[in-house]
């Protein structure tokens, strides 16, 4: 799910940068610094969408380098279970595939994909249904749910499902 | 077995309880219905006992009568459902009730139900009267008193009460009575016959027999006489052995049920502790309480070869040794080898086996019946694999894992914690899941959502198993798959499968396997010291990470960069850890360090991307976590890598050549990580001291042909053939010429290709140098302007020391000094760090080449050190140099003493050389351990066999037993002694000696010297391992 949200963080700022320029130095600082960075708690954050405020700047001692409270609003992203996500497909393997919605990575197991559907080797692995009408392989799009979710400080590894209704290949791109 | 039984056998058993009691002849059924609740714990009983108490069974329907009969019955089947806590309880009571007999005591004590005293009353009156009472008036009596006395049951007696029937001193007393092995029921029953022959002289009040006491019986009577009264005159028991009084205090253990008894039961998980199938594990068949044997189901080990020779008559090889593995039977593989298989009904089940030589099949398990000590029930945890196994054959679709009430039964205490999620798996409330509340003993409270039901809910242990949903993180507890965290993503039944966090598949549990647990870890990390993703280095000289840990195994990816080569190795086949921090360089010739995040622009792996674990030999293990093969991990070369968010300008910004290093060699500041990489592993080596202090792009640089531009070469060109720091060496499309010493006037020649060719195999390349030479001093002066290479060198003494082994270095530093004496103003100001060295420049060319080993001494700082450093140079330069004319070859062959050379041949070269000579043998003396660091190879000890010309013939292996090979000091170094090692002296006035290091204090040694026994204390550099060859 995608949420808009407020977050705060501290820049450090090195003082060659100051200038006329600093304002957009400080935001483009924190762009690269912070967007597709995840934390546990917000999820990844996929843009930053405005600046809300910038504090006060302080030299640290030492080092000459000048931290900012910076205020901002961003897009970030989070999963959580029980959502219907699109992703597609990166790997498929005998135990089951991965996909990627973005920057979740999310495995879904040969257990959770409907039982009539079988693991094919090849050089493109993949799972097809018995009457080969429905085939899962790499780049393949999936509507999924998620079942669980595991929340490191720098990732968020999901476990996904689409032994349901309304969920599987949605876009094949290989077959069209 | 079940208390389900017909009359008769109801009233066996109470005889098959084999007391005896007072009032039995009586009619009285008070009796004998403590005994049936005894009879229920005490034991079952073995069929030819009843028949013989038949006529007993006979003589007392006749007497109690058909009502008395009835009333006992249904009393009988209230008992026997109680459980054996309550048997417990009724044991008690029985004993409490005899003691009532004798006196009033227990009345006043405590509070008896009317219906009690009633029955003592009774009691007592049986005593002395007759039984003269009709069979009706007895009916009534006994049917009234169970009917009422049933109630007494539900109640809980205290604590207090159940003390109060303790057996105390006023109480009859037990007795043992040794009585023939194998007859102790007999002798009871016999007792009883007596007690009903003439029951007015026998005043012992009960005799019991115990199935698992031999040779011995207890008598309950007031006194021994009574006992020795009893007893006399009965065939079995031996009256001159001493009747052996019970005290008081064991008198209850007598009578009370082994409580930890196994509760086997069919479809229990067992495993066999003796025999041929030891340690297999077995499916309880049927149990035999009475003979205390079991069937078991087992999957059969049995050679039908043997068997088939062992059926024909031919004699078997008994070999001991070879157990046949478990294999289903086949019958129709039987009937090949013309085994005889009979099929036979077994008729107490009505089911068909297959017999072949006394062994009973069926569906492929053998049957066996087996005696319950060669079993175990306890904490037997059938595997996967073995659950699988035995439900394999039947294939009847449902995957049966029976008998997991095995697996709760060796549950840990403390299994369930309040909160945790569980499911009903037995009973009425079968799949009911709820939340654990609280834990108490056996019974767990439970929560649970379904309305109308108690709340909580208390339910025993035994039915409960913990559930999970897919999508919950779990740890794993116990089993073979301990420590591994993973999400299930599926349950069936109690079993999980989990997708590991680490390996990324799947792992199959039990659910009381595991907890609920939002902990990450990787299951086994470590065996031995290895641990998983850390560098190691294999036998064959390979290296890898590990990416996997298995039984004794580990998964390594191997550091190939072309293609991803995962070798499973055994413990043994790795030889060491590496964990070296050494930097590398990517394409850029940026620095790359561990933990730098780089992006792979090249080969297989290209566009991934990822923090860089390892680093050795110019090989980068990045790991990538979106990469799901070999544990994330990626091997690449690190000139195949750009650092993330690094420069790539390296070669550029330094002028835009490829030879711009050396003017101006990198804006030193700002790496200053970079002489790190240059580090051993790299195969640089310190001789850079004059070099600018940047490994840079050596890789890219190598077999390139290139054109030199500045310079004495200036037009040349050749291939390059390595480059070290800012230094390239190139092997030039030129012959080897010879010059007259005289004519090479210019220290800097020297100086430079030194610096050149500071490298480690020296000896085997000379020939190239002459060529490469000039190149050098046409450099100079740009290292001059720039002042770095200086710098460089001076700025980090300790770096060059600790790569001693390029001599080269400091001499030509002097040179160049010398040579561009311009440069001097600058250089001191490069080199705070050394200030002796300083010193040491700025006077005389002349002098200063004096000097100069001793400012590189200054530099060097350990004396050892200095010795390999010079070591390279004495023994060719020695012989050579003064007599021939100076081929380039020679002088920038001889890196430790060019400088000296040139300058003054006469002086500087006498000058130096004793110290030199003595030097350096003191290095190299043969029979001493050294360490060989050979250029891009893994250091190795050996053994020098030879010294001559400054080569040193070397012996690989601890003790020399390797192959041979020549190395120049330059790529030695000693090993330094141990306590109580043998040592031979290598320099000083005892130089050659061969002693005992007894200690070591600082950097002294204590060594006793063979030879004259003197002690000395000796500096530890000069002491060497010694070796006998």
């Amino acid at each position: 799910m995608f949420f808009h949200i407020v977050l705060e963080r501290n820049m450090q700022l090195h003082p060659r940068f100051f200038g006329r320029n600093l304002r957009e130095n400080l935001v483009s600082k924190l762009m690269k610094d912070v967007e597709g960075t995840c934390s546990g708690r917000h999820g990844f954050v996929v843009a930053i969408t405005g600046i809300e405020t910038i504090g006060k700047g302080l030299i640290r001692d030492g080092t000459g380098f000048v931290t900012f409270p910076v205020k901002y609003q961003c897009v970030v992203f989070r999963p959580f279970k029980g959502e219907i996500l699109e992703a597609v497909v990166t790997l498929v393997n005998k135990m089951g595939f991965f996909a990627e919605a973005g920057p979740v990575q999310i495995f879904v197991s040969k257990h959770l994909i409907p039982d009539d559907m079988e693991f094919q080797t090849g050089d493109m692995p993949n799972y097809t249904t018995s009457d080969g009408s429905v085939k899962i392989q790499k780049e393949c799009e999936v509507r999924l749910k998620i079942i669980g979710t595991r929340v490191d400080a720098t990732e968020i590894f999901c476990v996904g499902t689409i032994k349901d209704d309304f969920l599987g290949v949605i876009n094949d791109p290989a077959a069209s | 077995m079940p208390p389900h039984r017909d009359e008769d056998d109801d009233v066996d058993e109470d005889y098959d309880g084999l007391e005896l009691e007072e009032e039995e002849e009586r009619g009285s059924r008070g009796g004998s219905k403590k005994k049936r609740a005894r009879s229920d714990y005490v034991d079952d009983y073995a069929d030819e006992d009843s028949e013989e108490d038949d006529d007993d069974d006979e003589d007392y329907d006749g007497r109690g009568g058909k009502g008395g009969k009835g009333g006992a019955k249904r009393k009988k089947s209230s008992a026997s459902i109680f459980l054996d806590s309550e048997a417990h309880q009724v044991d008690d009571e029985d004993e409490e009730e005899e003691e009532e007999g004798e006196d009033d005591f227990i009345e006043h004590g405590t509070d008896l139900p009317d219906e009690r005293v009633e029955r003592r009353r009774y009691h007592e009156r049986g005593f002395d009267e007759e039984n003269n009472e009709d069979v009706e008036d007895l009916e009534r009596r006994i049917q009234e008193r169970y009917s009422r006395h049933h109630e007494e049951y539900d109640e809980e007696a205290t604590d207090v009460e159940q003390q109060a029937l303790l057996p105390s001193v006023r109480d009859p007393k037990l007795w043992m009575v040794k009585c023939a092995i194998g007859r102790e029921r007999e002798v009871a029953v016999c007792l009883m016959q007596k007690f009903i022959d003439k029951r007015s002289e026998l005043q012992i009040r009960s005799v019991v027999a115990l199935d698992h006491l031999k040779s011995y019986i207890y008598v309950e009577a007031d006194k021994e006489a009574h006992v020795k009264e009893a007893i006399k005159g009965m065939r079995n028991i031996f009256t001159n052995q001493k009747i052996l009084l019970v005290p008081i205090r064991e008198m209850t253990d007598v009578l009370a049920v082994e409580s930890k008894a196994i509760d086997l039961s069919r479809d229990t998980w067992v495993r066999m502790k003796i025999g041929t199938y030891k340690g297999d594990l077995a499916k309880v068949d049927d149990v035999d309480d009475v003979r205390q044997r079991v069937t078991v189901k087992l999957i059969p080990r049995i050679d039908l070869q043997a068997l088939a020779s062992k059926l024909d008559g031919r004699e078997v090889a008994k070999k001991k040794a070879f157990v046949p593995p478990p294999r289903f039977m086949n019958i129709d593989e039987a009937r090949e080898l013309h085994i005889r298989v009979e099929r036979r009904r077994d008729p107490r089940t009505g089911d068909y086996f297959e017999n072949i030589d006394g062994m009973r099949f069926k569906d492929g398990f053998l049957y066996k019946n087996v005696s319950l000590k060669s079993i175990t029930a306890l904490n037997v945890t059938p595997t996967f694999d073995e659950l699988e196994k035995f439900n394999k054959p039947s294939e009847n679709g449902e995957s049966d894992f029976g008998g997991l009430s095995t697996l709760f039964a060796n549950r840990k205490k403390g299994h369930f914690m309040k909160g945790d999620a569980v499911i009903v798996i037995k009973g009425d409330l079968k799949n009911l899941k709820g939340w654990v509340e609280k834990v108490d003993e056996e019974n767990v409270l439970i929560k649970s959502e379904m309305k109308g039901l108690p709340d909580p809910l208390a339910v025993n242990e035994k039915e409960l198993c913990k559930y999970f949903e897919p999508g919950n993180h779990v740890k794993v507890v116990s089993g073979t798959h301990e420590g591994a965290t993973g999400m299930v993503v599926k349950v069936d039944q109690h079993v999980l499968i989990i997708l590991s966090d680490t390996t990324k598949e799947h792992v199959r549990v039990f659910a009381d396997h595991v907890v609920k647990s939002s902990e990450v870890t990787t299951g086994v990390t470590k065996i031995g010291e290895y641990e998983l993703h850390d560098l190691v280095l294999l036998d064959n000289m390979t290296f890898g990470v590990i990416i996997r840990l298995e039984n004794e195994a580990f998964q390594v990816l191997k550091g190939v960069p072309d293609r991803p080569e995962v070798a499973l190795v055994k413990l043994r086949e790795i030889k060491c850890k590496l964990d070296r921090k050494i930097g590398g360089q990517d394409r850029y010739k940026n620095v790359i360090n561990v933990n730098d995040g780089v992006r792979v622009i090249e080969g297989p792996s290209k566009g991934k991307q990822g923090p860089v674990r390892h680093i050795y030999k110019g090989v980068l293990f990045i790991y990538d976590r979106h990469h799901l093969e070999h544990a994330g991990f990626i091997c690449a070369k690190s000139t195949s890598c750009v650092v993330v968010g690094g420069s790539r300008s390296g070669a550029n910004r330094n002028g835009g050549d490829r030879f711009s290093n050396f003017k101006a060699p990198a804006p030193v500041p700002s790496s200053p990580r970079r002489f790190q990489p240059g580090g051993r592993g790299m195969g640089y080596n310190g001789g850079g001291r004059g070099r600018g202090g940047r490994g840079g792009g050596e890789n890219s640089l190598l077999g390139t042909t290139v054109k030199i531009r500045l310079g004495r070469f200036k037009g040349y060109r050749g291939p390059v053939v390595e480059v070290k720091g800012d230094s390239v060496r190139v092997e030039l499309e030129m012959k080897i010429v010879t010059v007259n010493r005289d004519a090479i006037s210019d220290n800097v020649a020297a100086t430079t290709t030194s610096r050149d060719t500071s490298r480690y195999s020296m000896g085997s390349e000379t020939p190239m140098h002459p060529s490469r030479t000039p190149l050098h001093p046409y450099m100079t002066p740009m290292r001059d302007s720039g002042a770095t290479p200086i710098h460089d060198g001076m700025r980090t003494p300790m770096r060059d020391r600790a790569w001693n082994p390029y001599t080269p270095m400091s001499p030509p530093r002097d040179n160049w000094e010398d040579g561009n004496p311009g440069s001097w103003g600058t250089s001191p100001q490069y080199q705070p760090g050394s200030p002796p060295s300083r010193a040491y420049e700025a006077p005389t060319p002349g002098s200063g080449w004096a000097s100069t080993p001793g400012g590189s001494y200054s530099d060097a700082g350990t004396p050892r050190d200095h010795g390999s450093t010079y070591s390279n140079a004495p023994s060719p330069y020695l012989p050579s140099t003064p007599g021939q004319p100076m081929t380039p070859s020679s002088t920038s062959y001889l890196p430790g003493t060019p400088g000296g050379q040139p300058m003054t041949p006469g002086t500087g070269l006498d000058v130096m050389s004793p110290v030199i000579g003595g030097d350096a043998e003191a290095w190299f003396m043969p029979d001493i351990l050294v360490e060989i660091h050979k250029a891009g190879e893994e250091s190795n000890v050996g053994v020098i066999r030879d010294v001559s010309d400054g080569t040193c013939k070397v012996s690989l292996g601890s003790s020399g037993e390797g192959d041979t090979i020549m190395a120049i000091p330059s790529e030695l170094e000693i090993v330094p002694p141990r306590k109580n090692d043998r040592v031979k002296i290598v320099g000083g006035q005892f130089r050659g000696s061969i002693g005992k290091l007894i200690g070591i204090d600082g950097s002294d040694g204590i060594v006793k010297i063979e030879d004259n026994l003197d002690v000395k204390i000796l500096d530890l550099a000069i002491l060497a391992k010694f070796v006998q060859l």
